[in-house]
């Protein structure tokens, strides 16, 4: 087998590379609320429990960290094995693999990491085969963001900025999930790009939305996965933002924000929407915390003429 | 030598376990369950399954929480635990009491479920999901509304003629200092769960002490697309599904070999009780509205006239 992380920071595209995938091989549009979810990402908190046998609510964060990599080799012995592999999933009726063949795709929000006993977090080349880190425009994640969290855009912007940027990492309650140290949006990316451990491919959201069948066939290519070019075809047609949204629509999508007002999870699925929704500032605070890093990625800053410009309005 | 009743089993420990209820033990019987300090070997010779932090070996089987306790299960009968170099007694009490517990009754051929337990009428319902699915919460706040605490987190189940019934486990509530907070159940929330976690023993309203026949099985569910809120019936198979995947330990059930013991509790729960779907928001703020909902299904089953 070959396990294949899905790393991002949130918002950036994961779920809708994860329902490309989903869609392979199939004869009609997967259902979006069939993917798996809490079981099929790193930070799974049932994945600890049921692979260590005890609550990992009953150890700080930290505790935890020391203990992941051993979770991981253990799910990789799993599905090694391939023996009963839904048996012991509590979601139940999950009937979408995240799984294409032999090869194994789980999502990470969790930046690359070594613990504190020096490990890496997610276990290194003992337990992945290659990464695939997904990246989009960080003007185009801090609205994105600021929905999913039911922030102001500024205080996604703040979190993405934020060095030591988490998610479920609040102390007086059990989160679903482990927490996940994302970092800030820049240390994201580069500790994927940067670490040695495993092959990475860096795939942008904005080449994803541009020319979706070529990307996604490329991204399968880097991951080992054989498939026709009209299974891939077929896969974008049914993971067409427009097919997603009438899903969401019609029933709704379980991976949304939590149901505090009206928001949905699918938005405006297109590149570049920060033109109209960010101030002068915020373009400014957020090309100030990430040239670097925007400019490897290729997102082109803002003429500074243009933002002094914009001010001056 | 402290004494306790758990799951319905008589238990001598030599160290104090917070949490559970201390009983006055039978001076001259055998307790069911001796719980001892001593070696705990770092591997056996004969493993016949091994986890990442866990081995099987015939009637043995060992645990280790790295950094804290490691722990020897032997034949359903003892309990033996080592703490690591620097951890006190109490630090790994917790561990002992839940986790070492829980396997231990897996391993004494129980079918265990991974969930908490009211009383209602004369009959417990059990609310089963993985750890962070509400169980203690639901069942603490229905211990506010006079539902005594039958079990906090797991339920041995036998059956009796074919009906199913539960063996007390009461003990301290284990629960987060924001659920403390939202309950306001502050005046009886005790000391820490463990250091650095912000979760705490609350003291239950009332316990029951007597095994109990089980009338539902509820498993929790969040509100959220494509599930609206409700309770609802599962068919045969995904009730048979619900069972098995709320073992206290799933994988334990295949180590141990139990899938057919599993699957005939699932038989008796579904047809001699009933198992159902609670689907409900998280939020504090929606508590009421389950335990209304929740009310209303046991008068729908005739419940609540059974009241003694």
């Amino acid at each position: 087998m070959r396990w294949i992380w899905l790393a991002s920071y949130p918002k950036s595209g994961n779920t809708w590379l994860r329902l490309l995938i989903a869609n392979l091989g199939r004869e009609e549009p997967a259902d979006i609320n069939a993917i798996p979810e809490s079981a099929g990402i790193a930070s799974s908190r049932e994945w600890f429990d049921s692979s260590m046998l005890f609550a990992s609510g009953l150890l700080t964060y930290d505790e935890c960290d020391r203990l992941r990599p051993m979770v991981y080799e253990a799910k990789r012995e799993e599905f090694e094995d391939c023996v009963d592999l839904d048996e012991d999933n509590e979601e139940g009726g999950d009937d979408v693999a995240s799984r294409v063949g032999q090869v194994h795709f789980v999502k990470s929000h969790d930046a690359w990491t070594v613990n504190p006993d020096g490990r890496p977090l997610l276990g290194g080349s003992r337990v992945a085969d290659a990464a695939i880190l997904i990246v989009r425009d960080p003007r185009d994640v801090a609205p994105s963001l600021a929905n999913h969290n039911g922030s102001t855009i500024d205080g996604a912007v703040d979190l993405m900025g934020q060095q030591d940027g988490a998610f479920c990492g609040q102390p007086r309650r059990q989160a679903i999930q482990l927490r996940q140290q994302l970092l800030s949006w820049s240390a994201f990316n580069a500790s994927w790009l940067d670490q040695r451990d495993v092959p990475v491919q860096c795939v942008r959201y904005e080449d994803l939305y541009t020319d979706t069948a070529a990307t996604l066939g490329k991204v399968l290519a880097f991951a080992g996965v054989e498939v026709s070019e009209e299974d891939v075809a077929r896969a974008v047609r049914f993971a067409a933002f427009s097919e997603l949204t009438a899903q969401e629509q019609a029933k709704g999508f379980r991976e949304a924000p939590p149901s505090r007002g009206k928001r949905s999870f699918f938005r405006r699925g297109i590149a570049g929407g920060w033109a109209d929704e960010l101030t002068a500032e915020q373009v400014e605070r957020i090309e100030q915390d990430h040239a670097p890093m925007m400019e490897r990625l290729g997102y082109a800053l803002s003429a500074a003429g243009a933002t002094e410009e914009r001010r001056a309005e | 030598m402290a004494s306790y009743r758990i799951s319905g089993l008589s238990v001598r420990s030599e160290i104090a376990l917070h949490g559970l209820m201390a009983c006055d033990g039978p001076e001259n019987a055998a307790p069911d369950v001796t719980i001892v300090r001593g070696e705990v070997p770092d591997a056996f010779d004969d493993a016949q399954v091994l986890g990442p932090n866990w081995a099987l070996a015939q009637d043995r089987f060992r645990i280790g929480i790295p950094g804290v306790v490691s722990m020897l299960l032997t034949g359903g009968r003892e309990l033996r635990f080592c703490p690591a170099p620097g951890v006190s007694d109490e630090e790994a009490a917790i561990f002992v009491a839940s986790t070492g517990f829980g396997i231990l009754l897996h391993q004494r051929g129980h079918p265990l479920l991974h969930a908490s337990a009211a009383r209602v009428g004369d009959a417990a319902v059990l609310f089963c999901g993985p750890s962070g699915a509400g169980k203690s919460t639901l069942a603490a706040a229905l211990g506010e509304r006079g539902h005594a605490l039958v079990a906090d987190d797991f339920c041995a189940i036998s059956l009796r003629e074919g009906r199913p019934w539960i063996a007390p486990d009461a003990r301290k509530h284990k629960l987060w200092r924001q659920a403390i907070d939202a309950m306001a159940l502050g005046g009886r929330s005790g000391a820490p769960v463990r250091n650095r976690i912000e979760k705490y023993f609350v003291d239950p309203r009332e316990i029951v002490e007597t095994p109990l026949p089980v009338a539902a099985i509820y498993a929790l569910r969040e509100q959220r697309p494509p599930h609206s809120p409700g309770i609802t019936a599962p068919n045969i198979v995904d009730a048979a599904l619900i069972v098995r995947t709320n073992a206290y330990r799933p994988r334990l059930v295949r180590a141990f070999g139990q899938q057919p013991l599993y699957f005939k509790a699932a038989a008796a729960l579904a047809q001699r009780a009933g198992v159902y779907y609670l689907t409900r928001p998280l939020s504090f703020a929606d508590m009421d509205k389950t335990a209304d909902r929740l009310a209303d299904h046991w008068a729908s089953l005739g419940l609540l006239d059974r009241a003694a």
